[in-house]
């Protein structure tokens, strides 16, 4: 029985760091003011060019600089959209995600005859003990056992940390997303802020992307982040647009995710169908019991508009 | 140090700076005088490199600037202190210093910032704690952040845009020390304002703007009020309103121990009490930020308070939401006309019926009636001089003149009988205040009650058949106007003097 | 419409159908020969038309329920979930009483397609306000627990056992949407769209319950001076959009399928809000855009059968169209403070 529970840590710990990345992202894009709505079809492009550049290449590495490139792409078009134009920020994140689908299912069945989606299979990253720590007990196979990626994500989550709080880019950037008259007043440039931290979201979230194509299942299929970018939402919200508040959101929903898994190969007698909405339903739960304490950055989803008359 | 010459800027049809020359030496306080609209703001955002001139040239300190961005005119030595604050108030003093400050390289050092700005605000006397949340801190606090920032910057030049509209009068004479002992240090302030009383006290020379134009400059020496009133206004000042003395009837607005705490716990209104008759105005005066705000939202029924009444000719309104107001036949003419009282996007026939689309006439069974509506629009545009294309254009291309008209035919036009007025005037050009407060003496004449809320003292007291002073949430003077003395009003609005009501305050029953 | 609006949706379309063309040329074929293919699916018989107006009835529906949801300001992602909900109430109605009248059965399904979608919204719109999570991230979830609501119910009681696909057995006879001219595909759900289409406008331009989701939408202040209740309006018009959605949802079921079938409401939820958008927000032009999204739906299929050109095409060119129309309406619109 223990077995199975370490097992079911490690996996929560492995299917929680895509939702991280994404996380983190979003963080960088929120806390600058910018909603992070389109994470989910910026890790979808990130999902879709990492596998088609490894399958391509046949080089890993060349699969994860795709889809950081792929994730920034999407980004692009959110951040032009949403500072050069103003566009609302909430329903352009819905738009790319629509687009980011289109696309990559589009794109998809370019490879294929007739425009019929092929399979393409590349071989899934394998994990990577940390020797010595990796055979502690419990902690040994939950945290030290993991493919490559994950501890990325946790190394990037402190890295995150420390840019916001501790650096100057930092200290604007979370200015920018408070009030960003303000930041213009000093000097600064708001908008490039934005751009830049709107970018960078979509890179991470891109990563976020490879993990589940590259890492998870060795595949792509149409619209396979399945919402994920939305869980990624809500752990930001979770985790009051901090860090380490979302990787405790993103741990609880993977928990979700490894638990509804779990619970199909057990053949319990609840329906299979409803352990899948395990993950939405927690979500809407801790979001629904936080209430209104999360206080958001306060100049989020309002355009900066520079010459005052 | 500074030059600007020939200063010219429009914005589309209107010309917020003509060929203006502006020329401060250091080691001076100039004031720059005009009443709102005059173009002061264009020309300090020009000043600043956040608004780019259509003519002209700026000099400092022998060098040019041109096109610049903020940041080169903060580096170039000029320091801003905005009149709307550019701090951001989740953050503490030192995080709001360290923004936009690129002395300490990529990584903050906190510790050493605030070492530094305990070191200034000892050595000018700003009193500032570096580990303090903005929004904790009252305006007066916030404005010495601004100003820190700019001395810590090495500004050598100081802009300040209306620094003292949010200030108690105790808080306005330590700023006016601290401009004092800035510029005995050898810096130059540009001291931006209305009021002639604080230009005359501070300034060295004034310059006077009317019009986007420069209409007199002088020594603050040999100049008078009424010279710089003339300059700034162009005619003799306010004409005296002719009153008519009448005896107040019966109570018709009442408040009761209205206690009001706000989101954060804090006590906004501590158990105000007082009563407005028919036929008469009650003018509350205070600085802004002392409970006219939440007073007003309670009465106007947008807020519920923690405990006490009003009550409308008798009726309890208190948790009937703003519905009961319209019912009891309250007017509402807020604060805030743009964003509160109109909805800028749709037209001025839609704003006219904002307030009671909802009953008939202008509502027909399940249907708004668009004729009536129409017709009420045409009605009132005519009655109170409203300039628009015609009913149907969008709010938000007429002037803030003839906006508030909007809100004042729809509330006026309702024949209420009681009138909450807050801030009517603000941002308006002295003939459109003329018509306000007009308008509202006629509503007194016909028998309303009015309660009229202004953070302008001198408006209050022209207004007001009692005058009312808030502090703290607390009414701490009431009196009739011909009781009122400027200075003990002041001492109240400053919180140094609290004085229980005698009866012909409670009573109004003196004639004006 | 006044021109502008108008003018932005043409030439937002006209700029995504470019962008797709390279796109096209990319993949190596003549885009427009793939239009033309597109063209040819959707508008090139009356049997195709039939079908191209049958998908766009829902889109239809859905389209103006989130019209009027975003002219209150209210962010509705939740037509998915409330689509699939209202399919399952009505197929649910129609295997409960398969022995109603003709007349009667379709009208009651229809009636329990409305309810569960308005619920659905409604529980929506109660997590908003009682808890304060926005309603783009509520709604969002709640489509993918809806949607496998409905997967679930169909592996128990709704389900055809031995099918190979997730879905219902086929519904009585009398609970189909009869066709509105006969020897056609083509069902009343058309008109049933175009009555609503209407109505809505009239909704909102000439009641005081339009007048108040205006003025919430335009100015939150203003309407809280106006003594409107905002949570009394953002619930009535989420309660309002989830209804129609539940009746698109109902249409489907009884006019297109005649059966449950497993993921019936995929991307409809997303569609409607890029209808939405086309159309400014303004119902009666919900009308062209609805039928542009119907036409370009049922053109894709037949798009990639002739050339080869993938169908997801389509929703790459409704993406784009919500982005350049978003753009432009960020432009603009005029600066307000929220």
């Amino acid at each position: 029985m223990t077995d199975a529970f370490v097992e079911f840590l490690a996996a929560t710990v492995r299917i929680a760091s895509p939702l991280l990345f994404a996380a983190l992202g979003g963080i960088l894009s929120e806390r600058a003011g910018v909603f992070a709505v389109g994470l989910e079809g910026m890790m979808l492009a990130g999902a879709f060019a990492g596998v088609v550049a490894t399958y391509g290449t046949g080089m890993v590495l060349a699969g994860l600089l795709a889809s950081i490139a792929g994730g920034m792409m999407v980004a692009a078009v959110v951040a032009v959209a949403t500072t050069r134009f103003r566009a609302d920020q909430m329903v352009t994140g819905l738009a790319v995600n629509v687009l980011a689908l289109g696309l990559t299912s589009f794109l998809l069945r370019g490879f294929g005859a007739r425009g019929e989606a092929p399979t393409i299979r590349v071989t899934t990253l394998p994990s990577l003990p940390v020797p010595w720590l990796a055979d502690l007990p419990l902690v040994g196979p939950v945290l030290f056992r993991q493919p490559a990626l994950t501890y990325l994500a946790v190394a990037l989550t402190v890295i995150v940390f420390v840019f916001l709080v501790r650096t100057r880019p930092g200290l604007t950037l979370r200015a920018v997303g408070e009030n960003p008259t303000a930041v213009f007043a000093v000097g600064g440039n708001p908008a490039r802020v934005r751009v830049i931290a709107v970018v960078a979201a979509g890179a991470l979230a891109g990563l976020a992307g490879a993990v589940l194509s590259l890492q998870q299942v060795g595949t792509f299929t149409d619209g396979m982040t399945h919402g994920r970018g939305y869980l990624a939402l809500a752990a930001i919200i979770v985790g009051r647009w901090m860090p380490g508040g979302a990787l405790v959101g993103c741990l609880v929903f993977g928990a979700a995710d490894a638990l509804q898994l779990r619970v199909q190969a057990i053949h319990l007698p609840v329906s299979s169908y409803v352990i899948q909405m395990l993950p939405y339903i927690v979500s809407l739960a801790v979001l629904a019991g936080l209430g209104r304490t999360a206080r958001m950055p306060a100049a989020i989803g309002a355009p900066f508009v520079r010459e005052r008359r | 140090m500074l030059r600007m010459t020939g200063i010219s800027k429009s914005f589309g049809a209107v010309r917020a700076n003509r060929d203006i020359e502006l020329i401060v030496p250091p080691r001076r306080i100039v004031g720059l005088l005009g009443e709102n609209g005059s173009g002061k703001t264009t020309l300090m955002n020009i000043l600043f490199g956040m608004v780019r001139p259509d003519a002209g040239s700026i000099e400092f300190d022998g060098r040019r600037l041109e096109g610049h961005t903020p940041r080169e005119a903060l580096v170039a030595g000029i320091g801003m202190i905005h009149q709307h604050f550019m701090l951001v108030p989740a953050m503490t003093v030192t995080e709001n210093v360290m923004l936009g400050w690129d002395e300490t390289g990529r990584w903050l050092h906190p510790a050493a910032v605030a070492a530094r700005i305990q070191e200034a605000s000892a050595a000018y006397g700003l009193d500032l704690d570096p580990d303090a949340v903005v929004a904790s801190l009252p305006l007066g606090a916030q404005q010495r952040i601004e100003i820190i920032k700019a001395i810590l910057r090495g500004a050598r030049l100081l802009v300040l845009d209306e620094p003292t509209s949010s200030l108690s009068p105790p808080e306005v004479s330590s700023l006016l020390d601290v401009l004092r002992r800035l510029r005995d240090e050898g810096r130059a302030v540009i001291f931006i304002s209305h009021k002639l009383g604080e230009i005359l006290d501070v300034c060295d020379e004034v310059v006077v703007l009317r019009d986007g134009e420069v209409t007199g400059r002088a020594e603050v020496v040999g100049v008078s009020r009424q010279d710089l009133a003339r300059m700034m206004v162009g005619r003799d000042v306010t004409a005296p309103l002719g009153r008519v003395s009448r005896l107040p009837g019966q109570e018709r607005l009442v408040v009761n121990a209205l206690t009001v705490r706000d989101a954060g716990g804090t006590i906004r209104l501590r158990g105000m009490s007082f009563s407005v008759r028919a036929g008469e105005v009650l003018a509350l005066a205070g600085v802004d930020g002392n409970g006219q705000a939440e007073l007003a939202d309670v009465i106007a029924g947008l807020a519920r308070p923690d405990s006490g009444h009003v009550f409308v000719d008798g009726a309890d309104v208190t948790r009937g939401g703003v519905a009961a107001r319209l019912a009891s036949g309250l007017g509402h003419v807020p604060a805030d006309r743009g964003t509160e009282g109109l909805v800028q996007e749709m037209t001025v026939a839609e704003n006219l019926a904002l307030r009671d689309f909802d009953t008939p006439p202008l509502r027909r069974g399940p249907w708004l009636d668009g004729p009536a509506i129409r017709a009420r629009a045409v009605e009132r545009m005519a009655e109170y001089d409203i300039r628009a294309g015609d009913a149907e254009a969008l709010v938000a291309t007429l002037s803030g003149g003839n906006q508030q008209k909007i809100v004042l035919a729809r509330e006026l036009g309702r024949h209420p009988t009681v009138l909450l007025a807050v801030q009517p005037t603000r941002g308006l050009d002295p003939g459109a205040t003329k018509f306000v407060i007009e308008r509202v003496l006629a509503l007194r004449e016909a028998g309303a009650a009015v309660l009229y809320i202004s953070t302008e003292l001198e408006e209050a007291l022209a207004v007001g058949d009692r005058i009312g002073v808030l502090h703290a949430g607390r009414l701490v003077g009431l009196m009739p106007r011909a009781d009122a003395d400027v200075t003990r009003i002041g001492l109240m609005m400053a919180g140094a003097l609290a004085e229980a009501p005698g009866p012909a305050a409670l009573y109004g029953t003196s004639p004006a | 419409m006044s021109a502008r609006p108008l003018a932005v949706s043409l030439l937002a379309v006209a700029l995504a159908f470019a962008v797709s063309a390279l796109l096209i040329a990319v993949a190596g074929k003549n885009p427009l020969v793939a239009y033309g293919a597109l063209l040819q699916g959707s508008l090139g018989s009356w049997d195709r038309i039939a079908v191209a107006l049958n998908k766009a009835t829902p889109y239809l529906l859905t389209g103006v329920g989130v019209a009027l949801c975003f002219r209150a300001r209210v962010i509705n992602i939740g037509g998915e979930g409330q689509i699939a909900l209202g399919g399952l109430a009505a197929a649910w109605m129609a295997m409960r009483f398969p022995q109603a009248p003709a007349v009667v059965l379709p009208a009651l399904a229809l009636g329990a397609g409305a309810l569960a979608g308005a619920l659905w919204a409604g529980l929506a719109a109660v997590i908003r306000l009682r808890r304060g999570v926005h309603e783009v991230l509520v709604t969002l979830l709640l489509n993918f627990v809806g949607v496998l609501i409905v997967s679930e119910a169909l592996q128990g009681s709704l389900g055809e056992a031995g099918a190979g696909f997730p879905q219902s057995p086929l519904l009585a006879r009398a609970a189909w949407l009869p066709h509105l001219i006969p020897k056609t595909d083509l069902h009343v759900g058309i008109v049933l769209a175009a009555v609503t289409v209407v109505v809505a406008h009239f909704l909102l331009w000439r009641t005081p319950f339009g007048f108040r989701i205006r003025v919430l939408g335009a100015s939150a202040p203003a309407a809280a001076y106006a003594g409107i209740s905002p949570p009394r309006t953002f619930l009535s018009v989420m309660l309002l959009a989830g209804g129609l959605a539940g009746v698109a949802g109902a249409v489907e079921v009884l006019g297109v399928h005649y059966r449950l079938i497993e993921g019936f409401a995929t991307g409809f939820g997303f569609n409607a809000v890029g209808i939405a958008l086309l159309a400014a927000l303004n119902p009666i032009a919900v009308l062209p855009a609805g039928l542009f999204f119907g036409f370009l739906e049922t053109g894709a299929l037949a798009m990639q059968r002739a050339v080869g050109v993938p169908s997801p095409l389509v929703a790459v060119i409704q993406g784009l169209t919500m982005v350049f129309v978003l753009s432009a309406m960020g432009l603009t619109a005029r600066r307000r403070r929220v």
